[in-house]
């Protein structure tokens, strides 16, 4: 029975590509709707570099959902569940949002109560604590053990880590509506611990005993490793990969705004009469 | 393969936690299907993995024994028990690891040779054994034991594979000799970490 989106079967792994409907036509509606924003970012003066990282985040995402990576990690290796999660939630929403933040922050009302719902959605506190409820509820084991064997729930679980990726970077990438106080310290605390939390599931993984997650344990075995080397090895890519994303982002923005900040305070040139 | 073996497996029951064992001082297992009355150790013979005769309820005698019939192609069940047993009696401490056996037997002689046994067997631990017999004798020990016998499916696939229905549990034997609880698959490692140094105490 043809499955419409990657989910725990239980049967064998096999290298025999399969195909996913439901992934197919979540791709193209996403597709057409970054191709369209991402066209009117492009005439709204987006440099073509920045266009591009958008449609290859496109195809990151697409790389995450569909065969091999979709169904390996919803039933064989909490390995590859972590390579996605980092797909879906820290690396695609930020390239994305880059090349389509000029329509988006034209699309925010300047006034009114579609500004203050904006503003309430975007609010970036908010917009940590969800993104870590995300993290949180979806790694926790009774959750991923009852939802990955249903290609709803594997669907769900999906969606949620694109739609957190999303709310987190959009105060960060879009920057509308304009808050004064989010600054670019403000905003490497922001990142800071906004991410403090996946770094903490990914210890327990590092240094759990046992495997966390029974679709894992009990799946057909994955010749390669044991599950608990699986589940090691997931939580150090959380961990590395992770760590890298985010401070090597938080290091660009630090030397962009000490650079600011030194050309603020550099002494200026006396004035010609 | 799986249709087959839920029709086989048997289900967990809540019975476990309200065990009462046999020396009553130990621990009840909080995990697995109790087995009411429960099984006395079954005396057969077969070969093991040197060529030998293995009398199962000798050389077990008084020892914590787990009991498993599958095959070594089983794509799923027979290798997710072996490895978490395995992976559990590696942490146990070095004494508890040496009261401990795992005897497979397999329901697939056909393919199961004695090399062939032991090669997979060694790929979770050197010590589990590995026995092997006719169809027949291995039916009729898993009939002693209250289980179905296999079903050998006929080849489906080109290369002659195919795919043999069994039963899904393992069978613990205590040191007194009796097993008083089985587990099905599913059962998880931290399962058998909080139920195995209960078990080595049944009895003693």
């Amino acid at each position: 029975m043809t499955q419409w989106w990657c989910s725990a079967s239980g049967r064998p792994w096999t290298w025999e590509p399969q195909f996913y409907p439901g992934v197919w036509i979540a791709m193209i509606a996403l597709a057409i709707v970054f191709g369209i924003l991402a066209r009117k970012g492009r005439l709204m003066g987006e440099s073509r570099l920045v266009f591009w990282s958008g449609w290859t985040a496109v195809g990151f995402v697409w790389q995450a959902l569909d065969w091999p990576i979709g169904p390996l990690a919803a039933g064989y290796l909490a390995s590859a569940h972590a390579v996605q999660f980092l797909t879906l939630a820290l690396v695609a929403p930020p390239l994305m949002l880059l090349a389509v933040r000029r329509p988006l922050a034209a699309a925010v009302p300047a006034a009114g109560q579609g500004r203050s719902i904006a503003m309430l959605l975007t609010q970036p506190i908010i917009a940590g604590v969800l993104f870590n409820v995300i993290t949180i509820t979806t790694h926790a084991p009774a959750v991923v053990d009852r939802l990955m064997p249903s290609q709803l729930g594997a669907f769900a679980i999906d969606m949620l880590w694109l739609a957190g990726g999303v709310v987190l970077w959009w105060p960060l990438v879009v920057s509308a509506p304009q808050r004064s106080w989010f600054t670019t310290p403000v905003r490497m605390l922001y990142l800071f611990m906004a991410t403090l939390v996946h770094t903490g599931i990914a210890m327990v993984m590092l240094i759990s005993q046992f495997p966390m997650y029974g679709i894992y344990e009990l799946a057909p075995p994955w010749d390669v490793w044991s599950p608990i080397e699986d589940q090691n090895l997931a939580g150090g890519v959380m961990e590395l990969a992770g760590a890298a994303i985010i401070l090597g982002i938080i290091t660009v923005m630090f030397f962009r705004w000490s650079r600011g900040v030194a050309g603020d305070n550099a002494p200026k040139a006396p004035p010609r009469d | 393969m799986l249709r087959l073996l839920r029709l086989l497996r048997l289900h967990r029951l809540p019975a476990a936690a309200s065990l009462c064992l046999a020396a009553c001082t130990a621990p009840a297992p909080a995990h697995g299907v109790a087995l009411e009355p429960p099984l006395p150790r079954p005396s057969f013979t077969l070969t093991d993995t040197q060529g030998k005769p293995y009398d199962f309820a000798q050389r077990t005698h008084g020892r914590l024994t787990f009991l498993f019939f599958g095959y070594t192609s089983c794509p799923d069940v027979c290798p997710v028990h072996a490895a978490n047993i395995a992976a559990v009696l590696h942490k146990l401490p070095f004494e508890d690891q040496l009261k401990a056996t795992l005897v497979f037997v397999t329901v697939d002689p056909a393919r199961d040779s004695l090399p062939a046994l032991r090669a997979w067997l060694d790929h979770f631990d050197r010590t589990f054994v590995g026995l092997r017999g006719g169809e027949s004798a291995v039916d009729s020990v898993m009939g002693k034991l209250g289980l179905p016998a296999a079903i050998r499916a006929a080849p489906a696939k080109p290369n002659g594979w195919y795919e043999v229905g069994h039963a899904a549990v393992v069978i613990v034997f205590t040191a007194d000799d009796v097993a008083h609880v089985m587990y099905p698959f599913g059962t998880r490692q931290v399962d058998w970490a909080e139920d195995i140094p209960r078990l080595l105490k049944v009895g003693r």
